[in-house]
């Protein structure tokens, strides 16, 4: 009846020690709240500060992305350093007036700012798509940097979608006038030079959009230390 | 060959002449390198580079940069601000998120030299001052200190507006060690660290790097010291008594565990009983058991301890078998180990001179007194008129060859010994017998009780078992042998008094010998007729039916109570040959049957009996029988 071995006991001792602590330290754990954006009974509201960071994070993931591919692309076609002067032709969104300092940022208006934020990401929607198309041809850059061109056009759609529910809130809260038209029709960004990406070599783009990405992060922090300026600015 | 030397000359001579007016060579400067652009805080940048040669020649530098887009060159706007050989650019001239390609350029007297050109964005220069204010304070966290350290960002760096974002790390050491400890603290601006050496002292450096940038130089030093807060033995020795008490712990629950194998290995277990047929579990839940089960064995069992049958002689008197129950006590009273075949006690009859009924009779008789087991040589008389005469003519007939062969009369055997309360009878299996025949008899003349002798009526002839059941209220019975004795005598003295008790059953003729198969708890002496062998015609005349007790000639050693029948003591010549003769085989066959008790002779008073009046007292003879 008791053919167990003498060692078991300690051993099956530690085991519900352990077992003890990994349940006592899951106890103390604090379960996600579920998002709702009508405050609905029984769900968290995000706060506006709340969906500004989430925002904010994801727009430097992207940018982070952005700056991993340009270096890889560097290493790989332009093994010469200094070559950013090769770029031929400007950015496609070059025509889009973006502040290009502090003092012009502040100076801008939120409204401004939130729209020229949406337009940035609206115009890269397309490129990047077909720069991920592009990415497959190459033979000698690796899955993994495929993958990242697949991530990053991802994100500049769910940046936008982030966005757009900032503005949305900012709008509902009063923050931000409904002088913002842009929301309903993203396509009224594009200008007429919106078929010049297509000009552009697979660098130049990465370059552009590396650029870009920093702006739409840098323009977001502003405008979240502008209105909400809680923990963090 | 001399146009050459010609040319050649003037050169040579050019080129001795320059050192010795100069001293020094003159030449190109040198091209500036290592265009360091950075900027603290994404608002303004510096370049900075390294001259190369001056060439011998006082050497100018000048910054050119062309921004992107734009094919205008302009000049660096400040030159001194940031100092030798750099060009600060202001709020003014700085723009961010846009290229800049600068290029050095050295000249001096002899011409200019370029630089290689450098492509800048600022975003990307970014390299803040260090953190400012860092301080460090102990604080106490339930007895434990840790260190506290606070700072706050380079001031020019403008974190507030969102504008920069910065992260912020710190590194520790204690005075004295060689390697920093590093901590990440991301973009808060204060730090706690644990697990301190008491009474160390620290040094403690903060640097800041924003989000895409370089990171700034550390900080000013902070040296902070820690109090004295507790005695490493005591921790050490609580830890040990700690690991310790967990390991005794464990052991306690081990050994508990294990006890009975441990138990097992040091004190070995006491051998239990080896008795055969014992059943040691039964002997554990008490002794009660012993009681309660086989022992005393059951009905089936009776058989293989007790007397395979008893012959009962009802005594003649009840005076003298009183007067010699005491005597009997003395004796062995036991029962003989009766293997209850078929012919037990049969065989008596089975002789031709034997008229088989009679015997039977005669042997129901004999048993009948052996049950009462304390009367030896007591002659029993017939319960029943038909069937008593022939059983006393049988015993009579067995009497007379005994007499003959010898003259000793032995007592036999009881049924009731004291060693063997509930002696068993004959075999259950192998006697042939079926029903128990109940036959009390209730005299009122028996002073003790009433004496049972049970038969059934449902079967008459062979296979019926007589109970006698006695009655322990005996004035004289003392022990249960002499209470058994007493039953005896008093069965005896029942008979004797040939008076039928009410309720008597017998069946007329109903000759069969009975055996005594046991004797229950209630003091029932449970009879068993022998099965008669019917072909035997037993030569032994039919006697008178007015006679209802036996003499007893003798006893045997074969435990044999043997019966005269004496209807008429005149008649007893005659009628004792047959009887005799009848009694003889029965006598024989008694003989060759085990008892379990040794006998002993009453040879005096047997004989004095028989001689007297050929009754043997049967209290005499009981007596002397004691197993």
């Amino acid at each position: 009846m008791r053919d167990f071995p003498l060692w078991s006991l300690p051993a099956s001792v530690v085991l519900v020690a352990l077992l003890c602590l990994v349940f006592c330290s899951g106890l103390t754990r604090v379960t996600a709240a579920p998002l709702c954006t009508n405050a609905e009974a029984g769900c968290h509201v995000l706060s506006l500060a709340n969906l500004f960071d989430r925002v904010i994070q994801h727009s430097a993931r992207m940018h982070g992305i952005s700056n991993d591919l340009h270096s890889e692309f560097e290493l790989y076609f332009l093994p010469s350093k200094n070559q950013i002067g090769r770029v031929s032709r400007n950015c496609h969104t070059s025509t889009i007036l973006t502040p290009n300092g502090k003092e012009n940022a502040q100076r801008m208006a939120r409204e401004e700012l939130t729209e020229v934020i949406l337009k940035l990401l609206v115009a890269w929607r397309d490129p990047l798509w077909h720069f991920h198309q592009s990415m497959a041809h190459y033979h000698d850059f690796n899955d993994f940097s495929s993958n990242k061109s697949l991530k990053m056009s991802d994100m500049v759609h769910e940046l936008r979608n982030g966005v757009q529910r900032v503005v949305e809130k900012m709008q509902t809260l009063g923050i931000l006038s409904n002088s913002v038209s842009s929301l309903s029709s993203p396509e009224a960004f594009l200008t007429s030079d919106s078929a010049e990406w297509r000009l552009m070599k697979d660098y130049e783009l990465l370059y552009c959009f590396r650029r870009d990405s920093n702006k739409v992060q840098n323009y977001l922090k502003i405008l979240k230390c502008r209105i909400v300026p809680e923990d963090g600015c | 060959t001399m146009k050459k030397v010609g040319e050649v000359l003037p050169l040579l001579l050019l080129l001795a002449f320059v050192p010795h007016t100069d001293g020094t060579r003159h030449s190109l400067p040198g091209k500036p390198t290592q265009i360091r652009c950075r900027s603290p805080e994404k608002e303004t940048f510096t370049c900075r580079w390294e001259p190369g040669s001056d060439g011998g020649l006082p050497t100018t530098y000048a910054l050119y940069y062309r921004k992107e887009g734009s094919d205008v060159v302009h000049e660096c706007p400040d030159y001194h601000t940031a100092g030798q050989n750099s060009c600060f650019f202001n709020k003014n001239n700085t723009v961010i998120w846009v290229n800049y390609n600068i290029t050095v350029v050295a000249t001096n007297a002899l011409g200019r030299t370029f630089s290689d050109p450098v492509d800048i964005d600022v975003v990307y220069i970014v390299m803040p001052h260090p953190p400012e204010k860092l301080e460090v304070t102990v604080m106490k966290d339930q007895g434990w200190p840790f260190l506290r350290v606070s700072w706050d960002p380079p001031p020019k760096a403008d974190t507030r507006s969102g504008w920069i974002t910065l992260i912020y790390e710190l590194r520790v050491k204690l005075e004295g060690e060689s390697k920093w400890e590093h901590h990440l603290a991301g973009q808060q601006k204060m730090f706690n660290i644990f697990s301190l050496r008491s009474g160390g002292t620290y040094l403690i450096q903060v640097r800041c790097k924003p989000d895409h940038g370089f990171w700034s130089e550390w900080s000013s030093t902070s040296y902070i010291k820690v109090p004295e807060y507790l005695h490493r033995e005591k921790s050490v020795w609580i830890l040990i008594s700690v690991f310790s008490a967990f390991i005794l712990l464990i052991l306690t629950c081990l050994i508990h565990m294990n006890s009975r194998s441990l138990k097992h290995c040091m004190l070995p277990p006491v051998p239990g009983p080896k008795i055969k047929g014992f059943d040691k579990q039964l002997l554990k839940s008490g002794f009660s058991a012993l009681v309660v089960s086989d022992f005393p064995p059951t009905t089936s069992n009776y058989e293989d301890l007790l007397v395979a049958y008893l012959e009962v002689y009802i005594p003649e008197q009840q005076e003298p078998m009183v007067d010699k129950s005491t005597d009997l006590h003395d004796g062995c009273l036991k029962s003989t180990g009766h293997t209850s075949d078929s012919d037990s006690g049969r065989g008596s009859c089975d002789s031709d001179t034997l008229l088989m009924d009679k015997c039977e009779a005669a042997k129901e008789e004999e048993q009948q007194l052996d049950q009462e087991g304390s009367q030896t040589g007591t002659e029993a008389q017939g319960h029943q008129e038909p069937w008593e005469k022939e059983a006393m003519t049988c015993a009579r007939k067995d009497i007379v060859s005994p007499d003959a062969s010898s003259g000793k009369a032995e007592t036999w055997p009881s049924v009731f010994s004291p060693v063997l309360p509930y002696s068993p009878g004959p075999r259950g299996p192998q006697s042939s017998l079926e029903m128990a025949k109940q036959h009390c008899l209730s005299d009122k003349q028996f002073p003790p009780g009433p004496l049972c002798m049970g038969q059934s009526t449902k079967e008459a002839l062979q296979s019926n078992y007589w109970e006698v059941c006695f009655n322990n209220e005996q004035p004289h019975a003392q022990t249960e042998a002499q209470q058994q004795l007493q039953a005896h005598r008093d069965l005896n003295v029942s008979v004797n008094d040939k008076k039928t008790p009410a309720g008597l059953l017998l069946p007329t003729r109903s000759t069969d010998y009975v055996e005594v198969q046991r004797v229950n708890k209630e003091n029932l002496v449970l009879l068993h007729p022998i099965p008669s062998d019917h072909g035997h015609e037993s030569s032994c005349p039919p006697t008178g039916q007015g006679t209802d007790y036996s003499k007893v000639k003798r006893v045997d050693n074969g435990n044999v109570l043997l019966l005269q029948r004496d209807v008429v003591e005149e008649e007893s010549t005659e009628t004792n040959a047959a009887t005799e003769s009848c009694y003889t085989s029965y006598i024989t066959t008694a003989t060759q049957k085990p008892t379990t008790c040794s006998q002993a002779a009453l040879p005096v008073q047997d004989e004095r009996v028989l001689t007297v009046s050929g009754y043997v007292d049967t209290a005499t003879m009981f007596s002397l029988h004691t197993c």
